[in-house]
């Protein structure tokens, strides 16, 4: 250990001799190595300059980020400029959090570099001298304050002479590790547990490709300093849970800090910082679920439990279960007077039933984690497929309800004969009947509560899973326990029938809602597709329930329901199909991508303008893609980038990728890319395009273009 | 697509519950200023027991300290915690310092050394509990040391949180900066509210007991 900053000190007594001006530059600790550098060797008067505090830090040890967390202390600088110059405050890296013996900090390890702005003045002659003092905690076990004094002389002249290119690296390096602004806009509320909840409005957001996303309050006290913080992402954006911090002062109208996440593209992952700063909104508070309301921080699994039990027994409500309802209604009606044991028996069959085919689901989803590793499904809630599916099922359910066609007796099909059965087979296989019919109507919940209970410990989604189905039993189950609930009992009769017929309605304006989600997704064909497809699935209906006992006539009612049904199915082919542009065209749905100062991508159009000599800059992107949207604010749309794509004239081509165009997939595919971010380069007559890194850098932009100029002349 | 979720979000309350995580089990949390303090008994460095609830109708001021600690020893050199400590004993106000380093740990003390340094530091608790596996750190969520606690008569947390307002190891700093325990003291002693009651503990990171983690 102590062999290294003896071997650094030796290395800077040989620099302190050989570079006596840059001597004071430098300051060795027993933790912290520390230099202040300058990206400029001479600065120009009255133009602003970075300076950086670079700290390199003993292996295992940290020094702190400006909001420390729950001990610790921010590097502090204190400047001592001439008259008429101005420092910024430090512009801080994105930090880590680190833990030890339980107390969790944000801060830095191994190297960081705290950048300043400095405005020289502007009537300045000769060079300019920096001071700075500055202190820092260093703590691995323990804590040591050091600090240093540092000074810098720069030269000044006409115009501002850059560093030299090791420096500038450095400092490229800084300035990719600064958290570029967010992209979206930001709100934070307060439940009525006093916990606040950050909301992050970026939609269409994948949520599959986004993990370890975790916010770094910029201050202490409104938020405490969280181990994890579990937050969502959906297509909605990304909702984090917090807890309060321990100031007793209100909460600030706007709530600062870094949001990090770290993005799966293609080619890899990146990691993103992003600067937030949420405003204070009340209607935050309100969208909790009810789940939030109670303080996810602290459900426990008891908790979860109960509220699975809870969404059981919300099963029992939905009209798909209805039929079996109608069934189990008329068995009891039939047991009654009955022996009150065969009745409990009965009860407790069912019950069997449902758990045994809620424990397979269970099998299931930890079979399909074990085999996928990590499983997501959000994608469903972006797919045009699986709204139009969804609406064809409402739809579907709907006319069962009506009484168009009976679900209860065809869908169970293998089961029905053992239903039928009666007594205590029967009642187990009703109970799994009422678990596979009401799997349909449910699904598209179903599916999101299995991807939440995904993310469980396996015993912990068997159990959640379990209590469900206990809550969907439990009615009856309760029922064939005490005869007394069974004298409350309506008796069936036709009301039942209205009641369900009823029920249709809801399902036809739930299909009506899910069309529209779908218009949202691809335009108004979205609607002639879907009601067509319903259409054909009524059709389907009628010529199978159609009354004819000739056999020949059978099979041609068979066959010409099940082309009307491939024909209805057939729809989605042409949805994935569809161009993208109907959704970001039509806007709000998916964020949209800017085309401002960009050309929309075709083959043809790249084709023609590299056949004409011209520099062509090709940008697939998409409104999901974090990444992209970051190249484009740091790399691809700064002034310095935007003024020399147009000294180059470059041809500027934008692909959007939003929602899956098959000539960009094709080029992709060519490519050898499964995705974006992915970005070309035709240098003017060459024969390929140079594939630019997944992240870029304005240097990165600046530098291919200037290489083309140059191999131009 | 904003509205896919709505429903979905309702009709799911119950499913939603599997994806909460208890809270994170390791973190260090502390009581709330307004709540009973967390009851507690330690030795002291001269063998006497002390036990929070015994000191109900005083007011408690406990104070984590870690010798070897530079905040502590900006604190203990400029006397700025000495003297406190002997304003609040003439009010009669029970200042027990707290020694919570684990065992090994840098800040440890036997209770020789605890009363070696009381002596050489001049400083004045009514006594220096030994806290050698962190409970009474752990019971009040300390972070650092110095962290510092106000309990008023009624065992009720009334302060938590630093010494004063300027994290800094300056000692220089500590005329300047606002001593929200002295402050504290005095309003509590005068039957008035704690104005700031939470504030921003500074110093190092609590030496909690390694296997704990």
């Amino acid at each position: 250990m102590s062999r290294l900053p003896a071997f650094l000190l030796g290395v800077l007594v040989v620099i302190a001799t050989a570079l006596p001006a840059f001597a004071q530059s430098v300051v060795q600790t027993d933790n912290v190595r520390a230099e202040l550098l300058a990206d400029v060797s001479a600065v120009k008067p009255g133009e602003p300059f970075w300076v950086g505090l670079r700290q390199t830090i003993r292996p295992k040890w940290h020094t702190y980020w400006k909001n420390p967390g729950e001990s610790g202390l921010p590097t502090e600088i204190t400047w001592t400029l001439p008259p008429g110059a101005k420092a910024d405050p430090i512009v801080w890296p994105t930090p880590i959090l680190f833990e030890i013996g339980g107390i969790i900090n944000y801060g830095f390890k191994d190297e960081s570099m705290l950048l300043v702005r400095i405005t020289p003045p502007a009537d300045l002659s000769g060079p300019l001298k920096l001071e700075a003092a500055a202190n820092w905690l260093v703590c691995e076990d323990v804590c040591i304050p050091e600090e240093g004094k540092f000074e810098l002389t720069l030269p000044s002249g006409t115009a501002a002479t850059p560093a030299p290119p090791a420096t500038r690296t450095l400092f490229e390096q800084a300035r990719r590790n600064i958290p570029t602004e967010s992209p979206w806009p930001a709100r934070y509320g307060v439940a009525q547990s006093g916990d606040p909840t950050l909301v992050i409005d970026a939609k269409g957001l994948k949520p599959d490709t986004i993990s370890n996303v975790y916010f770094f309050p910029a201050e202490w006290g409104p938020i405490a300093t969280m181990v994890r913080q579990n937050a969502t992402v959906d297509a909605n954006g990304i909702r984090i849970p917090l807890k309060r911090g321990d100031a007793k002062t209100a909460l600030p109208p706007l709530l600062a800090g870094t949001l990090v996440l770290t993005e799966k593209t293609a080619d890899g992952t990146v990691k993103q910082a992003f600067d937030v700063s949420a405003k204070l909104d009340p209607a935050v508070a309100n969208t909790t679920s009810l789940a939030g309301a109670a303080g996810s921080e602290e459900l426990s699994l008891v908790q979860a439990l109960l509220f699975a039990l809870l969404g059981g027994l919300i099963l029992n409500l939905m009209p798909c279960v209805f039929p079996v309802l109608a069934m189990k209604a008329a068995a009891f009606a039939r047991l009654a007077g009955h022996d009150r044991a065969e009745m409990r028996r009965d009860g407790l069959a069912y019950t069997a039933g449902v758990l045994v085919s809620f424990a397979a689901m269970a099998a299931i989803v930890l079979a399909i984690r074990s085999a996928a590793g990590e499983v997501s499904w959000g994608f469903q809630f972006q797919s045009p497929i699986f709204s139009l599916l969804i609406a064809y099922l409402f739809f579907v359910v709907g006319l069962n309800l009506s009484g168009v066609f009976e679900v209860g007796n065809r869908l169970a099909g293998v089961g029905q004969g053992l239903v039928a059965r009666g007594g205590t087979t029967g009642a187990f296989f009703t109970g799994v009947l009422a678990v596979i019919v009401a799997t349909p109507c449910t699904a598209p919940f179903m599916a999101a509560a299995l991807g939440f209970a995904l993310a469980q410990p396996a015993p912990a989604t068997v159990a959640v899973l379990l209590a469900m189905g206990l809550g969907l039993a439990l009615p009856y189950l309760a029922l064939s326990m005490t005869p007394a609930l069974q004298r409350l009992m309506p008796r069936p009769g036709p009301w039942m029938d209205r009641l369900r017929q009823f029920l249709a309605f809801p399902m036809y304006a739930s299909a009506v809602w899910m069309i529209w989600v779908l218009t949202q997704q691809t335009g108004a064909d979205g609607v002639l597709y879907a009601l067509g497809g319903m259409v054909l699935i009524a059709f389907a209906i009628w010529l199978l329930g159609a009354g004819s006992t000739a056999s020949a006539g059978t099979w041609l009612r068979r066959g010409l329901a099940a082309v009307a049904v491939l024909l209805a199915f057939g729809v989605t082919l042409k949805l994935e199909d569809r161009p993208a542009t109907a959704a970001s065209a039509s806007g709000s749905a998916t964020g949209g991508v800017n085309f401002d100062g960009w050309e929309r991508f075709s083959r043809a159009r790249m084709a023609e303008a590299v056949a004409a000599g011209k520099p062509v800059f090709v940008d697939f992107t998409a409104a999901w893609c974090i990444t992209c949207l970051v190249n484009e604010r740091v790399a691809l749309e700064t002034a310095a980038s935007r003024k020399a794509f147009e000294q180059a004239g470059v041809v500027k081509l934008k692909g959007d990728w939003t929602n899956r165009d098959p000539e960009i997939t094709s080029v992709l595919k060519e490519l050898g890319r499964a995705g974006v971010p992915l970005y070309l380069y035709w240098a003017p007559g060459a024969e390929k395009p140079k594939i630019l890194p997944q992240v870029l850098t304005e240097a990165m932009i600046l530098s291919e273009l200037s290489s083309s100029e140059q191999t131009k002349r | 697509m904003s509205n896919l979720v709505v429903p979905r979000r309702s009709l799911m309350l119950g499913t939603a519950a599997a994806a909460l995580v208890p809270a994170a089990a390791f973190a260090v949390t502390g009581p709330d200023v307004g709540k009973p303090a967390p009851a507690f008994t330690a030795v002291d460095s001269n063998g006497k027991s002390w036990s929070l609830a015994d000191l109900k109708g005083k007011v408690v001021v406990l104070e984590t300290t870690n010798h070897d600690c530079p905040y502590v020893r900006k604190h203990y050199n400029a006397k700025n915690m000495q003297t406190q400590q002997r304003e609040a004993a003439a009010k009669g106000v029970v200042w027990l310092t707290v020694a919570s380093s684990a065992t090994g740990e840098q800040g440890y003390v036997t209770a020789q050394q605890a009363n070696d340094l009381t002596k050489s530091r001049d400083a004045a608790p009514a006594a220096v509990l030994l806290d050698p596996k962190s409970q009474v750190a752990r019971a009040y969520g300390a972070t650092v040391t110095p962290h510092m606690y106000i309990i008023d008569a009624n065992g009720v947390l009334v302060y938590k949180g630093g010494i004063d307002s300027i994290p800094s190891s300056d000692v220089a700093d500590i005329p300047k900066a606002k001593q929200y325990v002295r402050i504290g003291l005095d309003e509590v002693l005068t039957g008035k509210p704690v104005a700031d009651s939470s504030t921003r503990a500074y110093g190092c990171t609590l030496k909690y007991p390694k296997t704990s983690t």
